[in-house]
């Protein structure tokens, strides 16, 4: 897609913005972890159930594959006598979140400048 | 409850839709706005016996801070009393904020959003109150005692840095966290009552209770403003559970 020196070759086409989507992240639930996380810095497993309205078992496995993608981290400690899992963002989390924001947002002004009349 | 890994078609406004909204539910969550205001609120009215009894209306002096413009006659007027009250008042305050802040967000299963603002205004009540106060200490030790008032922007800047200017610098700090227009509105509204001060006639020409008279109802109106501002905002938040 790029030409030699590195530069993006002018008469290729564009990269279709859905080329760049990470499966790991581009999950409405992920992302929605992703997107909480995000914002409340630390989140409790908790939180993420009834936020993201999610069994215990479900939202165990896309955790799970966060954090083997290294997107989250998750830490297990008490309150008082009550188990409890705390969720936090790493860099990569963050970094993977942001561009699949800016690559939806991409597809979206694709959609909306390719979507002709006809088309609807 | 879905795992599709492709979304259909249309979906991408859908996702970002959803994330933004769960964004904004979290700092939902994370908002102590009204119990920050409420709490200040009450240091700001427990300073009115504290600064009215503190402050010393010296009218026969020579030296003058506020020139009573039909009598003619000058008053220094000082109240060293706030020293003493304000700082660990403030500290106290933005120590118990932060302490309900932790817990509450614990409690709520977030991190908490709050403690840059306590720091924040911890921080500002050290500088610009003492720094203010120490300023001033220095100038009157190193001047003769002014014979005119202040230029305008001077007492503004000794506003902003009274105690009820600081906290309204530090409410901007939780606003910008919380990332909160109302309480970015309610602040600008609170600084714009702060810095133009309200008088409603007491005067020093009705003698030495209304030299310290005239320092009251700019304290009341303050207090006022946050304890609304706690209602408004604790109102809002029961209105959108």
């Amino acid at each position: 897609m790029t030409a030699e020196n590195g530069t993006p070759d002018p008469h290729e086409p564009p990269v279709h913005p859905v080329t760049g989507l990470d499966e790991v992240v581009h999950q409405r639930v992920r992302l929605g972890i992703l997107a909480i996380a995000h914002e409340a810095r630390r989140v409790e497993f908790g939180y993420l159930r009834t936020q993201l309205d999610l069994t215990a078992g479900n939202l165990s496995k896309h955790l799970s594959v966060l954090e083997t993608a290294g997107l989250v981290e998750i830490e297990k400690g008490y309150a008082g006598r009550r188990g409890r899992t705390w969720i936090t963002l790493t860099a990569a989390g963050a970094a993977a979140l942001a561009e699949e924001i800016e690559r939806l947002k991409l597809l979206i002004t694709r959609l909306e400048t390719t979507d002709t009349p006809e088309d609807r | 409850m879905t795992t599709d890994a492709v979304p259909p078609a249309g979906d991408p406004h859908r996702l970002l839709s959803d994330v933004r909204a769960l964004a904004r539910q979290v700092r939902l969550d994370q908002r102590v706005t009204w119990v920050a205001l409420l709490v200040l609120a009450v240091v700001t009215f427990a300073a009115i016996p504290f600064d009215w009894y503190s402050l010393n209306a010296d009218c026969g002096s020579a030296s003058a801070w506020i020139k009573d413009v039909n009598g003619g006659s000058m008053c220094h007027i000082t109240g060293r009393g706030a020293m003493f009250y304000w700082p660990p008042a403030l500290l106290l305050a933005y120590t118990a904020i932060a302490v309900y802040a932790a817990r509450v967000a614990r409690a709520r299963g977030v991190g908490v959003r709050a403690l840059p603002y306590a720091i924040t205004g911890a921080a500002l009540t050290v500088v610009l109150f003492i720094g203010a106060w120490l300023l001033w200490r220095m100038y009157f030790a190193s001047h003769p005692a002014p014979t005119h008032p202040f230029p305008y922007w001077v007492m503004l800047l000794d506003r902003l840095a009274a105690p009820w200017g600081a906290i309204g610098v530090a409410l901007l700090v939780l606003a910008r966290l919380e990332r909160n227009v109302a309480l970015l509105l309610f602040t600008v509204g609170y600084l714009a009552v702060v810095l133009v001060p309200i008088n409603f006639g007491w005067h020093p020409s009705w003698g030495y209770r209304g030299i310290l008279g005239a320092f009251l109802p700019q304290q009341i109106i303050n207090g006022t403003v946050l304890l609304l501002g706690a209602v408004g905002f604790a109102v809002a938040r029961r209105g959108r559970r």
